[in-house]
């Protein structure tokens, strides 16, 4: 006579099950995003060199309506990217300043702090102040 | 004196017949100060002699009675009835393991893994036997978190890594690593993260971060295994630009 | 399946298995993305609202994504050296997370992964490439 193990198998709705899943998969989503920025970004630097009329082309294209939207949609996510990545730092701490890990909110503040100034820092140094 | 009564859902499968779990119904006399492991100990002892489970200390140190109750890996034994929401108490066996009867898994596959990152103290010479090698507090609190494991699997469980990828050597084998590699006495952090720098080690993780969420010894495997990740990637670097160097 | 007699506890556990291979490049990507993390995080949410939404929504004196008024920023090497730095940032960043997700969807297996180190890497790679070339174009030659 034999006997029959159950072979383990993921849920395919695994995701799903709890909200910090459902985070995690936004988060890896947002993350993918700023790949696909990366590369519009490099494109827009390829039509910069093509002449006004090819940027100009490209950036409208970027703002009219269905793909404006979408973009506000995919920025959202790059926010959510952001954000994980300051709650990942405070909870892995890689680079410990102090003799024992600070509590994860701590450091996700500091790194909120520091993304608003290095954010104003980009205005004036980057694209000129307001 | 019981107040009311709760209803059970236990997972059952029947090795001998193989096929898929099913879930059985239980109703059992309900008090405020019971846990999930009283409900099953009393399905076991009055009701139905046939259901399977592991059990031991029933205080959350021995690490046996992992089980997914309500969708979440917890242990019984410290998983109070009252915190349930409101209906019926599903337990079923941990996830991402096989099954061997009803609440009972495979695990031979995490002791393999527990074993290949050798969770003892390596010295290449142990020297004087008769020597004390000295700790301090604070070479203790370098690696006291990851030694409070009980290996009772619920981070394999809560990970989707190891659910997709049985092969992942795991939260627990690597927070153990770490809490040999950090300890002053051992001298085998190298061989450790040769192990773990491989394409089954810490590399397949991508910082889900639930394993830390359902440890109940908060040994936080998932920050274990972003600092295993520089531990692995600087000793990495170091062999491949300076080779001959010391290896650890 | 399995003999009835088959006890879980009797076979010795396998200590003695030899280790699988160690990674080569893995470790070198993974390095990529996590500074890619912390250049996207922290440079690319005002870079995308100067440049996609303060005009069109009209959250901004001026555009600074307008054709002259880029242009005339883009003769600084400090901005191109800081869409370089972007551009390769979140292309390593992306491209890890995206092997991940695709490996865990099921795209899995040593051939698959080489084939998804191989694309995606190499879109890392180029697109670097393409940025450092378009940053130095018009400054250094």
């Amino acid at each position: 006579m034999t006997v029959h193990e159950y072979p383990a198998r993921r849920r395919r709705g695994w995701w799903l099950r709890n909200p910090r899943y459902l985070a995690f998969q936004l988060r890896e989503a947002g993350g993918v995003v700023c790949a696909l920025y990366g590369l519009i970004l490099l494109n827009m630097l390829i039509q910069l060199r093509d002449g006004e009329s090819a940027y100009a082309a490209f950036l409208n294209l970027l703002r009219t309506p269905p793909v404006l939207y979408l973009n506000v949609v995919l920025f959202v996510l790059v926010l959510w990217h952001a954000l994980t990545w300051f709650m990942l730092i405070g909870k892995a701490q890689p680079i410990q300043f102090t003799r024992q890990p600070l509590p994860w909110k701590v450091v996700f503040g500091i790194n909120v702090l520091l993304w608003i100034g290095v954010s104003g820092a980009v205005v004036y140094l980057i694209f000129g102040g307001m | 004196m019981p107040d009311s009564e709760v209803v059970f859902r236990v997972s059952r499968y029947r090795p001998e017949s193989g096929g898929r779990p099913t879930f059985q119904e239980y109703r059992i006399p309900y008090r405020s100060d019971m846990v999930v492991l009283d409900g099953l100990n009393y399905i076991k002892d009055h009701l139905d002699p046939t259901l399977t489970f592991r059990w031991s200390c029933r205080m959350g140190i021995c690490g046996s009675c992992g089980a997914d109750v309500n969708g979440r890996p917890r242990l019984t034994c410290g998983t109070y009835i009252r915190d349930m929401r409101k209906g019926a108490v599903t337990v079923e066996p941990l996830s991402n393991f096989p099954i061997l009867k009803d609440l009972v898994v495979d695990f031979d596959d995490f002791l393999d893994k527990l074993a290949s990152v050798r969770p003892y103290i390596v010295r290449k010479d142990w020297g004087d036997l008769s020597k004390e090698y000295i700790q301090y507090p604070e070479d203790v609190d370098a690696y006291r978190q990851q030694s409070l494991c009980i290996n009772c699997m619920l981070c394999y469980a809560a990970c989707p890594v190891f659910g997709a990828s049985p092969e992942f050597v795991g939260p627990a084998a690597s927070a153990l690593a770490l809490r040999y590699i950090r300890d002053t006495r051992d001298e085998g952090g190298a061989e450790r993260l040769a192990r773990l720098n491989t394409k089954t080690g810490i590399w397949e993780c991508t910082f889900v971060g639930e394993c830390s969420v359902v440890c109940p010894k908060e040994v936080d495997p998932a920050a274990a295994i972003q600092t295993l990740k520089f531990l692995a990637t600087t000793r990495h670097m170091r062999r491949l630009l300076m080779p001959g160097s010391a290896s650890r | 399946m399995r003999s009835l007699a088959w006890n879980p506890g009797r076979q010795t556990v396998h200590a003695d298995v030899a280790a699988p291979d160690e990674v080569l490049l893995e470790p070198v990507f993974w390095s990529l993305f996590s500074v890619g993390g912390f250049i996207t995080a922290f440079l690319l949410p005002v870079t995308l609202f100067l440049l996609f939404f303060a005009a069109p929504f009209h959250l901004w004196p001026g555009d600074p994504a307008a054709y002259a008024t880029f242009l005339a920023h883009w003769k600084e090497p400090l901005v191109r050296l800081f869409f370089f730095v972007l551009i390769g940032g979140s292309l390593f960043h992306g491209t890890h997370r995206l092997k991940f997700m695709l490996m865990d969807a099921g795209f899995k297996g040593p051939a698959a992964e080489a084939l998804l180190d191989l694309i995606l890497n190499g879109v890392a790679i180029f697109g670097s490439l393409g940025a450092l070339y378009y940053a130095l174009r018009g400054w250094l030659f």
